[in-house]
């Protein structure tokens, strides 16, 4: 292992930003996000967490998924895939264990996505390691520790005089290549993050919980009263991967029309999410959505794909205004006896 | 030189017959206008001109039948309500308001309309491009962030809340009119406050007098409980008596039961309402463990301590500081150019992820489909372009108008921190000025939906 000093830290943050699409976390307007940067300077480097996820770099809010173009009988379909490099710079393990998440139904699940392909080969991960947990961090629970290396390509983690560099993948290191002359000659101390990474967990066994059981649980009910059926929650959220689909005109000249295939984030808390051909919704009120969105992360996707859609960051409790809170329902679940709720 | 786009509408009982006369008489008039009939003026709506202007307009002219001889009676006293609203507030949004006028054209009146059409093209062209399609087309705008207006707290020189703990006093009080109305079954329901498990005020429902214990009052309970009373109160199936409850308000969320009031939205014994006087809620309400600190701006602004409709109330008008009645980010805002208004709002509505919390956390927004989450994107597109974006705050802001209570909730819950009350208390003044109507202040409803009354024979 090695070190970078704070400066060459900089200066190859500046070098990527050169060639690629470099982006760090951003103060846009008073609000922390992850978004491109031209220089290391506009980077923010003391944060617990941006509001929103680093996902938006692989699917995008909004996405054109092909253009087509009708001239007189003819029709043409052009493709678009997302060209360019990209590195992400100060990716919180909770973030990086969540495009694992996303591999899962994108990547490792046939059809593969090509989009989202084509972003995740083009993008490489500088991750940065947690100093502390933030209030309402339960990552740990989720089995992450805070400089956890696992889900990104390069791990660094602040030590006394700069960074301490682990390199995790191929790709880490091909990109470390652009940084000269770094290294401390100390060999550089590590600080010990055990603690907190054991630190009491929401709930002990996440992958015990029996969910069946659950499921008319009238808590749900209870539960979604003060729920807003904003989409905020998913939108924060690192794991939550849901999509529409639709065609939309776009402004075009006489005799030349251009539409488009957009995908846009959706959310299975908005009232028409699962709305079908004819009108029926099969999930029509709040408690169903919301229970959904629990069983969803924890039942239904470990089941299908695999991993739990749920990452620990936090971000869903920070930003629900009602405070439907993540860490209460795994409580519920967790508790003993729980069935007796059953209707 | 410059030629601007534009789009006329014309209503087809006087002024597209005007039109024609002018025709007829061989008038001259710039070939820059593109006539779209309609039936009358009253139908051309708010989101008809925006989308206009969004699809590639540089400017709107609405034309319709003289105050008095609309084939439809009313329907140009509509559009003399509608339209210096919607004019107000894209100006503020950064249109130059020379870009949209309203007139009147008789089917006589050939000569007027060539001189409007010729004074409105002049108008138009003398602007130059326009940087609200400059936006719609995704071409570069200079954007302004937030810091181009003063930051709030410090116009109100940080002024701490008072802490006259009633809190205890109020939430005894709350707890026995609650058990009072459960244990006699006069509601079913009691919509309050309660405390979570990380300190955090959020809203309550509270169903058994046993479990009235949960109903807390203190300096952050920030939400607008009235925003649930219309799923609390529509769940109601033919043939069974009338559900009530009871809701806590303070005294903005009074003014928004007087509003849903006025536009039928529920029954007045449907609901009982537990008034509490209030002296204001601190920052940080809803999302932190908070129980002292800073008033809200809208707080230190607040002229209403007392609830306007009640039938319990809680307190007495609270002795209260200097009403800083401060509007120095609004006037800020107003004094700007419109094409540094538009990159400010470009700059704000960036940042919108369309998560609707604004929409859903909204008591007046209470539309079973949001005109802008329609299928068939036909106001607003599903992505999220910033005028797509645009469209629809403006377009929320403008349903609102003479309806918002300014609760604030929407920029409460926004993630993005974006501005989206600057819209609704410029409205709110707008309103006020030409109709002299302050929403909730009694069951009245909206100027807009009102018909004649004499103050919308302008211009």
């Amino acid at each position: 292992m090695n070190a970078m000093p704070r400066e060459e830290l900089a200066h190859w943050l500046d070098r990527l930003a050169g060639g690629k699409t470099l982006i760090a976390p951003r103060d846009v307007d008073g609000v922390l996000l992850y978004r491109p940067v031209t220089s290391s300077a506009e980077v923010v480097w003391d944060f617990t967490r941006p509001v929103m996820s680093i996902k938006d770099a692989f699917i995008p809010a909004t996405e054109r998924l092909l253009m087509i173009e009708k001239t007189g009988q003819q029709i043409r379909l052009i493709e678009t895939l997302a060209e360019g490099e990209q590195v992400i710079f100060g990716v919180r393990p909770c973030d990086a264990r969540g495009m694992k998440v996303l591999d899962a139904l994108f990547l490792d699940t046939e059809p593969v996505d090509p989009y989202y392909a084509r972003r995740r080969e083009n993008t490489t991960l500088i991750g940065l390691a947690c100093r502390e947990l933030g209030p309402t961090c339960f990552c740990t629970t989720l089995g992450i520790a805070l400089d956890d290396p696992r889900d990104v390509d390069v791990m660094l983690t602040e030590v006394e005089g700069g960074y301490a560099v682990q390199i995790v993948t191929a790709k880490g290191d091909a990109l470390l290549k652009e940084a000269r002359g770094w290294g401390l000659d100390v060999e550089p101390q590590i600080p010990d993050r055990s603690d907190l990474s054991t630190q009491q967990p929401v709930i002990s066994d996440l992958r015990s919980l029996d969910w069946p059981p659950y499921f008319n649980d009238e808590y749900w009910d209870r539960l979604a009263e003060r729920c807003l059926s904003c989409r905020i929650c998913a939108y924060v959220c690192p794991a939550c991967r849901c999509f529409d689909v639709r065609d939309e005109a776009m402004p075009s000249n006489n005799g030349h029309n251009q539409y488009e295939r957009i995908r846009c984030w959706d959310s299975c808390a908005g009232v028409n999410y699962r709305r079908i051909a004819g009108g029926h919704n099969p999930r029509p009120t709040k408690g169903q959505r919301l229970r959904n969105r629990f069983f969803c992360k924890f039942y239904y996707y470990p089941q299908q794909y695999g991993p739990v859609a749920c990452t620990g960051c936090g971000r869903c409790i920070d930003a629900c205004p009602e405070n439907i809170d993540i860490t209460e329902v795994l409580a519920h679940v967790g508790q003993a006896g729980g069935s007796s709720h059953n209707r | 030189m410059y030629e601007p786009k534009i789009i006329g509408y014309l209503c087809t009982w006087c002024s597209y017959t005007g039109a024609d006369t002018a025709g007829t008489a061989r008038l001259k008039y710039p070939s820059n206008l593109r006539v779209v009939r309609v039936p009358c003026s009253g139908r051309v709506s708010p989101e008809l001109i925006m989308r206009t202007f969004d699809q590639g307009a540089e400017g709107v002219l609405v034309l319709g039948c003289h105050i008095g001889e609309c084939h439809y009676d009313t329907g140009n006293h509509r559009a003399a309500k509608r339209l210096p609203i919607l004019q107000k507030l894209m100006e503020f949004a950064g249109l130059e308001p020379e870009r949209l006028r309203l007139d009147w054209v008789s089917a006589s009146e050939g000569d007027r309309f060539a001189r409007i059409v010729n004074e409105f093209t002049e108008a138009v062209r003398a602007q130059g491009p326009c940087q609200w399609t400059m936006i719609s087309r995704r071409l570069p705008v200079i954007r302004h962030p937030l810091s181009a207006i003063s930051e709030l707290d410090s116009a109100l020189g940080g002024q701490p809340a008072r802490i006259t703990d009633h809190g205890s006093l109020f939430t005894d009080s709350i707890r026995a009119k609650a058990r009072e109305l459960l244990s006699t079954g006069q509601v079913e329901c009691v919509i309050g406050y309660e405390v979570g498990p990380r300190g955090r005020t959020r809203p309550a429902f509270v169903y058994q007098p046993d479990d009235v214990e949960r109903l807390v009052w203190n300096r952050a309970c920030t939400h607008n409980l009235t925003a649930y009373l219309r799923e609390k109160l529509y769940a109601t199936k033919p043939g069974t008596p009338r559900k009530r409850v009871a809701v806590v308000v303070k005294p903005c969320d009074s003014r928004a039961i007087n509003v849903l009031l006025a536009e039928q939205q529920f029954l007045r014994e449907q609901v009982h309402v537990i008034g509490l006087a209030c002296e204001g809620i601190v920052e940080g309400a809803g999302f932190e463990p908070v129980s002292e600190g800073q008033l809200q701006a809208r707080c230190a602004r607040c002229i209403d301590r007392m609830p306007v409709v009640y039938d319990t109330l809680i307190g007495e008008p609270p002795e209260v500081g200097q009403v800083s009645n401060l509007s120095h980010d609004l006037a800020q805002l107003e004094a700007m150019t419109p094409a540094e208004r538009a990159g400010f709002w470009l700059s704000q509505f960036d940042r919108c992820i369309r998560c609707n919390a604004c929409r859903q956390v909204c008591p007046m927004c209470n539309c079973p489909t949001c005109l802008y989450e329609r299928d068939d994107s036909l106001w607003a597109g599903m992505g999220i372009e910033p005028s797509e974006k645009r469209t629809f705050h403006l377009g929320r802001a403008y349903h609102l108008a003479g309806r918002c209570v300014g609760c604030n909730e929407c920029e409460r819950v926004c993630p993005m921190k974006i501005p989206i009350s600057l819209l609704n208390r410029k409205l709110a003044k707008e309103v006020e000025a030409a109709f002299g109507h302050r929403a909730g202040g009694a069951p009245m409803p909206s100027p807009f939906v009102t018909i004649l009354s004499g103050e919308e024979v302008r211009p």
